[in-house]
């Protein structure tokens, strides 16, 4: 019976050595980054910020535009994942929206300033770059349209608003025709 | 029985070979005669004797033995036959006297060792070879996720295509474009966390 034991257990030592599969563990670096594909932190991020959107919606709807204006800043806030485009795009439109709605209450220099910080922190060209551009005219409008032309210490202001309005229209002309080239070579 | 005159024949003076015995010498005869036939017959031998006829009865007991002319008592022989025939049928009672083993078993028990000794060295000398004559251990990498193999619609990219230029008049209708962008990801999304495609992948 000893001798039966003995054998066994040579053969389960030969067994083991004999396991020649080697799995290696799987490697912690992949070529797609998570960024690379929509996950479920992206779907939350874009779901929060259209949320955000009605009900800033509804606050319109009601002439409540300082809860308006609040909401849609909650957007800015969003966290969405790491090198995610889609991040870039909304708070840009998010950015548009609020800064209309900043001119809507008279506050130019507000809505100024973040239509700039919009343009300033996008890391590529798109049509919600050209839209802050197309805002950024409209707040030059709005700011030429409360200067007198009959005052001449305004006069030169004034046409420094118009010509900046229209250096504004152009570069968002100039963005949207470039990206529409892109794209039709593309497919 | 020793008597005196048994020391008599030891130490006393040797007689010459043609010499007839004396009475001494008949009687000593006699009386280990009669020792040697009840020691050979099985009979009780006498509780004392001396130490030369011990010895002699002894070299008396191998000289038989060595003529190969002991025959067993035949109450000895019947239970030595029994036992055998017990062991062989395999008996409860096989093993009681322990003094005979089968043959068959027997050649097992002497044979076992080296068997399995021979079926271990074969054993380990197959997995040496084995191990010599394999190539190098194949790895098995788990597949990686490339970027070039995931579908357009389920990456992470810029809104672009979807939404197009922005026309002035709809510069503040970013709630209908997040609307269409939500839509059209929340598409990509379940396409590859919910179909059998998608599951698939990497």
């Amino acid at each position: 019976m000893k001798y039966l034991v003995l054998l066994l257990a040579v053969i389960g030592i030969t067994a083991c050595s004999c396991s020649s599969e080697k799995v290696e563990p799987t490697p912690t670096t992949h070529t797609a980054e998570p960024t690379e594909v929509i996950d479920q932190d992206l779907m939350i991020a874009l779901s929060k910020a259209k949320n955000f959107h009605h009900k800033a919606r509804v606050y319109m709807s009601d002439g409540k535009l300082a809860e308006a204006t609040a909401s849609v800043r909650e957007i800015m806030a969003l966290k969405f994942p790491a090198g995610a485009p889609e991040a870039e795009d909304v708070r840009n439109d998010a950015r548009a929206l609020l800064a209309k709605l900043l001119v809507s209450q008279n506050q130019l220099d507000e809505a100024m300033r973040t239509v700039q910080e919009g343009i300033a922190q996008s890391q590529r060209e798109s049509f919600f770059v050209a839209n802050l551009y197309t805002v950024k005219g409209e707040i030059h409008e709005a700011r030429a349209a409360t200067l007198d032309p009959k005052d001449p210490a305004q006069a030169a202001q004034l046409v420094e608003e118009k010509h900046a309005a229209i250096s504004a229209y152009d570069k968002s002309n100039d963005i949207n025709s470039a990206l529409q080239n892109k794209l039709m070579e593309d497919r | 029985m020793a008597t005196d005159d048994d020391n008599d024949i030891l130490t006393g003076a040797v007689p010459e070979p043609d010499a007839p015995a004396s009475s001494s010498e008949r009687t000593h005869a006699k009386t280990f005669a009669e020792l040697v036939d009840k020691s050979l017959t099985g009979r009780t031998p006498p509780p004392a004797m001396s130490a030369d006829d011990r010895a002699l009865l002894e070299v008396a007991t191998v000289i038989r033995a060595a003529s190969g002319n002991v025959e067993l008592s035949a109450g000895k022989r019947r239970s030595i036959v029994e036992d055998a025939l017990r062991q062989a049928v395999g008996g409860a009672g096989a093993t009681k006297s322990g003094s005979v083993t089968p043959i068959a078993r027997g050649r097992t028990r002497r044979w076992a060792p080296w068997a399995i000794a021979a079926a271990s060295t074969f054993v380990a000398a197959a997995a040496i070879l084995l191990l010599w004559l394999r190539g190098p251990a194949k790895t098995v990498t788990p597949p990686v996720e490339r970027s070039a193999e995931i579908p357009t619609e389920w990456k992470s990219r810029p809104a672009d295509p979807l939404i197009g230029p922005i026309k002035q008049e709809h510069a503040g209708d970013a709630s209908d474009r997040i609307d269409a962008i939500f839509a059209d990801r929340l598409d990509g999304y379940r396409d590859r966390a919910l179909t059998a495609r998608g599951r698939k992948a990497p």
